[in-house]
């Protein structure tokens, strides 16, 4: 883990302490892979609406709170405001509302959503004949939504080769409806399709750059909590508490021995 | 109804390249001419109505004007919530055109009858909801909001009035004031019936095409009358009471499943829209209107 996700790690358990708000081992499982694409598509957080921007949308919106953290750490506002996360006056929901926070796309929050609308801007890059790329983070758990496989459908049936869709496999979905072997599906949808470790940047930046001829699907291997085997070993009891100040000394220490 | 849908859309597109066609595999051959003329701008989505409104919602993010078609209980009931919030909360609106109103495909039985999409539609934030009622009206109502860039619902039926009405959006439009003390209000195609029902009787008619904004000035204008609400789905009686104080009462569809076939005019006969069953219900509103007057001097 670099130092820069391991700090993430670190504001979203405090933000998370502070609030009382959680979601944290989904946070953790898509910091890896926020972060290596803020590393890598074209933006500029001086300029969140800039015309040439690439468009990313956090379909798993329940991931908020890495989402906002990442942003900050990549320039787009000062972390301190985050830290009234969820909270009456804040604009730093549970959820993020694009109409309030700076680089988020758009407003998501409900399974199945975020990746139609991904679909349809991808479509109209396609329009405009515009090379702007088009990104969307979704959950396996998530995947169990029929709107994910029509959305995916839609996009290779109108050859929109320049969206990447980021699968996060973190095995949420193993208590429910499970979905065997993601690749070989996606593929099967007429997807280009790579699996890979979702929380090894260098891995992830270089799969997020790769030229692509079709849909491009990543297969993100991830692990909910990672960086912290009390979250690893409990993610159901996990999926929505927020520490107390005990559990979260024991969760930065976790962190802070996990290896670099 | 549909070909004037298409003729105007169509017509719009020669000088708004922000106009995209998105049909859920519904109406293709009728836009032909419009998919020859503008290919990148024509795209049979499929059946998948809960990606056909998100795709139209990610092209309204890009600056374009989305319209979206296919037939109503399925987009509207279907994909209530990506209206909802791809549309409404994330403030991409476009446009939503669909076909099969109420009772159009009849023959078709209940999983096709939409009587729902105007009443939850109008509930959402920032939504325009209007159910044209001929050609006209058709035309006029999608020049007008097309490109507002609000979340627009265009109901269209197989089956329109052939009365000629003036049409400004959320005016509704009063067809016949003998200062009785019974109003009717009605929307959308089964003005026909209505308009013969009232032929003869000493009634006022008003008629809207938009239901949501309603038009609460001319409710009120009328809100010293009985008002009896005649309409062949929900929305418009709940969209009247929402101004306060109003003696109001619904008549037409009452909410049980319709689970004859037929014609649509059947299914009005059946449900007691037909002009005839519409007039006796008239007929009787405007007696207890007199009965209580009398019993009150007596």
């Amino acid at each position: 883990m670099i130092p820069d996700c391991k700090n993430i790690r670190k504001s979203i358990l405090a933000i998370s302490r502070e609030s009382g708000h959680g979601h944290i081992p989904t946070c953790f499982s898509v910091v890896d892979i926020l972060y290596a694409l803020y590393s890598t598509i074209r933006h500029n957080p001086k300029n969140p609406s800039w015309n040439q921007r690439d468009i990313f949308i956090l379909s798993k919106g329940h991931a908020a709170l890495a989402h906002y953290v990442v942003l900050a750490q990549f320039g787009y506002f000062d972390i301190g405001p985050v830290h009234s996360f969820g909270s009456f006056m804040s604009d730093f929901g549970c959820h993020a509302d694009r109409l309030k926070v700076p680089g988020i796309e758009a407003s998501t929050g409900s399974l199945g959503h975020g990746i139609g609308l991904a679909v349809g801007i991808a479509l109209a890059f396609k329009i405009k004949k515009n090379s702007r790329k088009v990104y969307a983070l979704i959950g396996d758990g998530e995947s169990n939504e029929g709107s994910v496989w029509e959305a995916i459908m839609v996009a290779t049936n109108l050859k929109l080769n320049d969206l990447t869709v980021i699968y996060d496999n973190n095995m949420s979905h193993s208590r429910g409806l499970q979905i065997h072997n993601p690749t070989e599906r996606f593929k099967a949808f007429g997807c280009e399709v790579s699996q890979v470790n979702g929380h090894n940047i260098e891995t992830l930046k270089t799969e997020i750059a790769k030229q692509q001829d079709k849909v491009k699907v990543i297969v993100a291997d991830t692990k909910k909590g990672y960086g912290c085997q009390t979250l690893v070993d409990n993610q159901y009891q996990w999926h929505r508490k927020s520490p107390t100040d005990s559990e979260f000394d024991v969760l930065i220490k976790e962190l802070n021995e996990a290896s670099i | 109804m549909r070909r004037q849908f298409k003729n105007t859309v169509t017509a719009l597109a020669a000088y708004d390249d922000r106009i995209v066609m998105l049909l859920g595999d519904v109406s293709v051959y009728l836009f032909k001419d419009f998919k020859e003329k503008y290919p990148d701008r024509f795209y049979n989505i499929g059946i998948c109505e809960n990606t056909l409104i998100s795709v139209g919602a990610g092209l309204s993010s890009q600056g374009f004007y989305p319209v979206v078609h296919t037939i109503a209980p399925f987009i509207t009931e279907r994909s209530f919530e990506q209206i909802k919030l791809d549309m409404c909360y994330n403030q991409f609106g476009g446009n939503i055109v669909s076909c099969g109103a109420s009772f159009d495909y009849a023959w078709d039985g209940a999983t096709h009858h939409a009587y729902t999409d105007l009443a939850l539609l109008r509930l959402l934030p920032d939504m325009e909801v209007m159910q044209p009622g001929s050609v006209k009206e058709v035309d006029i109502l999608i020049r007008s909001q097309y490109n507002n860039g609000y979340p627009s619902y265009f109901r269209l039926s197989d089956n329109p009035h052939n009365i000629d009405i003036p049409v400004t959006f959320g005016k509704a439009v009063v067809l016949k004031n003998t200062n009785s003390p019974v109003t009717v209000m009605t929307a959308g195609p089964i003005l026909g019936n209505v308009f013969e029902a009232c032929r003869q009787l000493d009634v006022n008619l008003v008629y809207f095409h938009t239901i949501k904004p309603i038009d609460r000035e001319i409710i009120e204008a009328f809100g010293h009358t009985t008002i009896v609400v005649i309409h062949d789905a929900f929305g418009l009686y709940e969209a009247v009471c929402e101004v306060p104080g109003l003696t109001v009462f619904p008549y037409g569809f009452q909410g049980q499943f319709y689970c004859s076939y037929g014609t649509v005019n059947d299914a009005r006969k059946c449900l007691g829209l037909d002009s005839l069953a519409i007039n006796k219900t008239i007929q009787k509103y405007i007696a207890e209107h007199h009965n209580s007057r009398v019993t009150n001097v007596l």
